[in-house]
């Protein structure tokens, strides 16, 4: 991955504040106990490429250790937009919502992403950016990576909560032990 | 057949191996027990449904399809690509199979999915004479599921098919129990005054329709693979297994709307093809389409497969549970279904003044809901995609109603506001969820992976949808099949087809042996699908890509209107090199519907 494609994706997919899991600490989260937290590049124990495709990743599983600091390498090979998240499934179940949403004010348009859209402000100082250090959303034939500190936690997935792509079976599991 | 055992993997792990497939297949005299009543009919192997035949993307397929009526006989592969003297309609692709004879189809199996087959000669098909078709794919699917049932729909009807035929000609609403009364007259009169209630009545009139002709053929048990609501078709499931469901209605009249309380169903299939998926808490399945959803019953419970006919006048039902015998409670039936004065829009010389006027009387009667669904629906009817159309007015709605939003209020409520641009705008059809939640439009349906390459289309051709209830004649153009010359495509070309429904019954267009790309307005992204509803008072468009040369049927598939008329044949001209269809040699020896 080049440097401008990833600020491209980076400026693209920057930060927001939407209700959960954009902290960086774990715990505390409506939700129980938290995947993790964003990890530093200096702490990264190996690299992990995942593909996307439509509508599926490669892998469909991985293994963690607990405190494990892993590196995604996470590539668009499908021809629609997909999301890569790290989350429990009620974590991904909220985070649905939000992205039908993104839908249907056409951010998400099947292979494309809206930016100005993304951008708009929608009241109260929110807008619908995704840039959750947890997740990335891209474009096919994007490439952009997530660093990621995992917790002890067990009941994790990797998933995509595109509107249906989560209920076709868009999501990974994550073994911590 | 049913696969109780259908993981993706142990079927991938089966069918490695490339293969001719050779299947047999006999056609019987067989009895049809619906738990209402049993009947004679006709089946496959011995039964009716017949069984489920599961091809591999890729295989060549052999089928040795024996009569053993004292009639001629005939299957059509409903939605498969393939030569067309294989496609089983006599006088069309082939003369057809006479008693005792046995004829052996041949063809590549060149597409996945969910299919079905049926007779193609007279009234077989709704007397029995149906079955399922499951493709594996030569990859993997675009979804993940461990299980898989087909779900097969049929309206059984007590009388046979050519009895129910006479009926209809004879009294066009022999069949239809929900007519209006004088009882309904009055109090019509009472809550939308006098004037209305006559100036109502009047235009109905001279329609030759009446109200309540949301369905012509009444009186019927739905089946959910052969077998009726008492006898309750079960499958079985492990709580957390993805469970992969394959629609297919095959019903000779009927339209179901399909619910599974408690579950979401992900549609990740419409006919055969891979859509992008989406959530729903219910969706109309049209006569001869297939829907591929996907469930995950959570719960150590049972849950009711529900499918509501369209016009509420009887249902089918089925049951997933993680045992035999459980069961979950059965919906009431909710209340009939009425067309309004906007289903009457494509009738031609309608005069506005009326329309104006019965338009207030309509507001009044139906609920608010309603008259919030409109506003949205002409907002979606006229943009070319609806996400973009949604764009700027909504974001400005969104500020007002509490951003602090995002939140459950206000998502469903942008759910339920929309009403569906493939109805009329204020249609009595319009369907809404019985939770309240997503109901399925064609709007929904985007193509995974498009087929073909978007297009300018070389021509438009225009069918209009056409029928005098009174006589019950159905027919395209004004014109019933035996009148009618065939339509000519050149092969090459890509046609654009405009059809404006000008009657008060939907009608679910067939094009046979090539793709319907149906216009939902997402460009490259509309779907591919064999048959297309055209709901009463709306124009739906379709293109075609002309890439299979020989001669096709093309028609309504509601039984009754095809037999009345509203058929066509299709004549592919040129070909691919010099391989000019030889198509003139073939008799008219069976029948066509």
């Amino acid at each position: 991955m080049t440097i401008s494609k990833f600020l491209v994706a980076a400026a693209a997919i920057s930060l927001s504040a939407t209700a959960f899991a954009a902290g960086t600490h774990g715990g505390g989260h409506g939700h129980g106990a938290a995947s993790g937290e964003p990890g530093k590049a200096s702490a990264v124990s190996r690299t992990i490429t995942v593909e996307m495709y439509d509508n599926y990743y490669e892998p469909e599983s991985i293994t963690v250790s607990p405190g494990e600091t892993v590196r995604f390498m996470v590539e668009n090979k499908g021809n629609l937009v997909h999301e890569f998240n790290i989350g429990t499934p009620e974590m991904h179940e909220g985070h649905q919502e939000e992205m039908m949403m993104m839908v249907e004010h056409g951010v998400i348009q099947g292979g494309r992403l809206n930016h100005d859209m993304m951008e708009m402000d929608m009241g109260n100082g929110q807008s619908m950016k995704h840039d959750d250090p947890n997740s990335v959303l891209l474009e096919p034939g994007q490439s952009q990576e997530v660093i990621w500190k995992f917790s002890d936690n067990s009941n994790i997935e990797f998933a995509c909560n595109v509107p249906g792509h989560y209920q076709a079976g868009m999501y990974g599991d994550v073994k911590v032990q | 057949m049913k696969s109780r055992l259908g993981s993706v993997l142990l079927s991938l792990l089966m069918s490695t191996s490339v293969m001719a497939g050779e299947y047999d297949l006999t056609v019987d005299r067989v009895e049809i027990d619906t738990g209402d009543f049993v009947k004679e009919g006709i089946g496959y192997n011995g039964a009716s449904p017949g069984p489920v035949m599961r091809f591999k993307e890729g295989e060549t397929v052999k089928i040795n399809v024996t009569n053993n009526l004292d009639e001629m006989t005939s299957i059509h592969w409903h939605g498969l690509i393939l030569p067309f003297n294989q496609d089983g309609v006599p006088g069309i692709s082939f003369p057809g199979i006479k008693p005792g004879e046995t004829f052996t189809y041949e063809f590549p199996i060149q597409q996945a999915g969910t299919y079905w087959f049926h007779s193609h000669s007279g009234f077989q098909e709704p007397d029995g004479a149906y079955g399922a078709i499951v493709i594996e794919p030569e990859g993997r699917e675009p979804f993940r599921y461990d299980r898989e049932f087909v779900v097969q729909l049929t309206d059984k009807h007590p009388h046979s098919g050519d009895r129910i035929m006479r009926n209809l000609k004879m009294m066009p609403d022999y069949y239809n129990r929900e007519q209006q009364t004088v009882g309904e007259f009055f109090s019509d009169a009472s809550k939308n005054g006098l004037m209305n209630t006559v100036r109502d009545r009047m235009a109905w009139g001279d329609m030759r329709m009446m109200k309540a002709d949301v369905e012509d053929l009444q009186g019927f048990t739905g089946l959910i693979n052969g077998k009726g609501p008492d006898q309750n078709w079960t499958g079985l499931f492990e709580p957390g297994e993805r469970i992969r469901l394959r629609f297919i209605n095959s019903s000779a009249m009927t339209y179901f709307d399909i619910r599974i309380p408690g579950l979401d169903m992900t549609v990740v299939q419409a006919d055969g093809n891979n859509v992008q998926p989406v959530s729903v808490d219910e969706f109309r399945i049209g006569v001869a389409e297939t829907y591929d959803v996907i469930v995950r019953p959570k719960d150590e419970q049972a849950y009711t497969i529900f499918a509501e006919s369209m016009g509420r006048s009887g249902y089918a039902r089925a049951t997933l549970a993680p045992e035999e015998g459980m069961e979950a409670a059965v919906p009431q039936l909710r209340e009939a279904a009425r067309l309004t004065m906007a289903d009457m829009g494509g009738m031609p010389g309608m005069d506005h003044g009326s329309m104006a006027g019965m338009d207030h009387g309509n507001m009044d009667m139906d609920s608010s809901e309603d008259m919030s669904g409109m506003d949205h629906s002409s907002m979606e009817g006229t943009d070319q995609s609806n996400m973009g159309g949604m764009d700027h007015s909504n974001m400005e709605a969104m500020d007002h109603s509490g951003m602090s939003g995002m939140d459950h209020g206000s998502m469903t409520m942008g759910k339920e506001d929309k009403s569906d641009p493939f109805y009329a705008k204020g249609s009595g059809l319009m369907p809404k969820a019985a939770n309240g939640g997503k109901f399925l439009s064609y709007a929904d349906l985007k193509a995974q992976d498009p087929l073909y390459e978007d297009r300018e289309p070389t021509r438009e051709i225009e069918l209009r949808l056409t029928g005098n209830m009174e006589r019950y004649t159905w027919s395209i153009n004004g014109v019933k099949y035996e009148d009618a010359d065939p339509i000519r495509l050149k092969y090459g070309e890509r046609v654009r087809f405009k059809f404006v429904n000008e009657t008060m019954m939907t009608h679910p267009m067939h094009l046979h042996g090539m793709w319907s790309i149906l216009d939902v307005g997402a460009g490259q992204w509309n779907p591919i699908k064999h048959t297309i509803n055209v709901n009463p008072g709306t124009t739906v468009y379709m293109e075609t890509e002309v890439d299979e040369p020989g001669q096709w049927a093309f028609h309504c598939h509601l039984s009754y209107h095809a037999a009345a008329g509203m058929f066509r044949k299709v004549i592919i001209e040129g070909g691919p090199d010099s391989t000019q269809a030889k198509t003139d040699v073939i008799a008219e020896d069976g029948g066509e519907a």
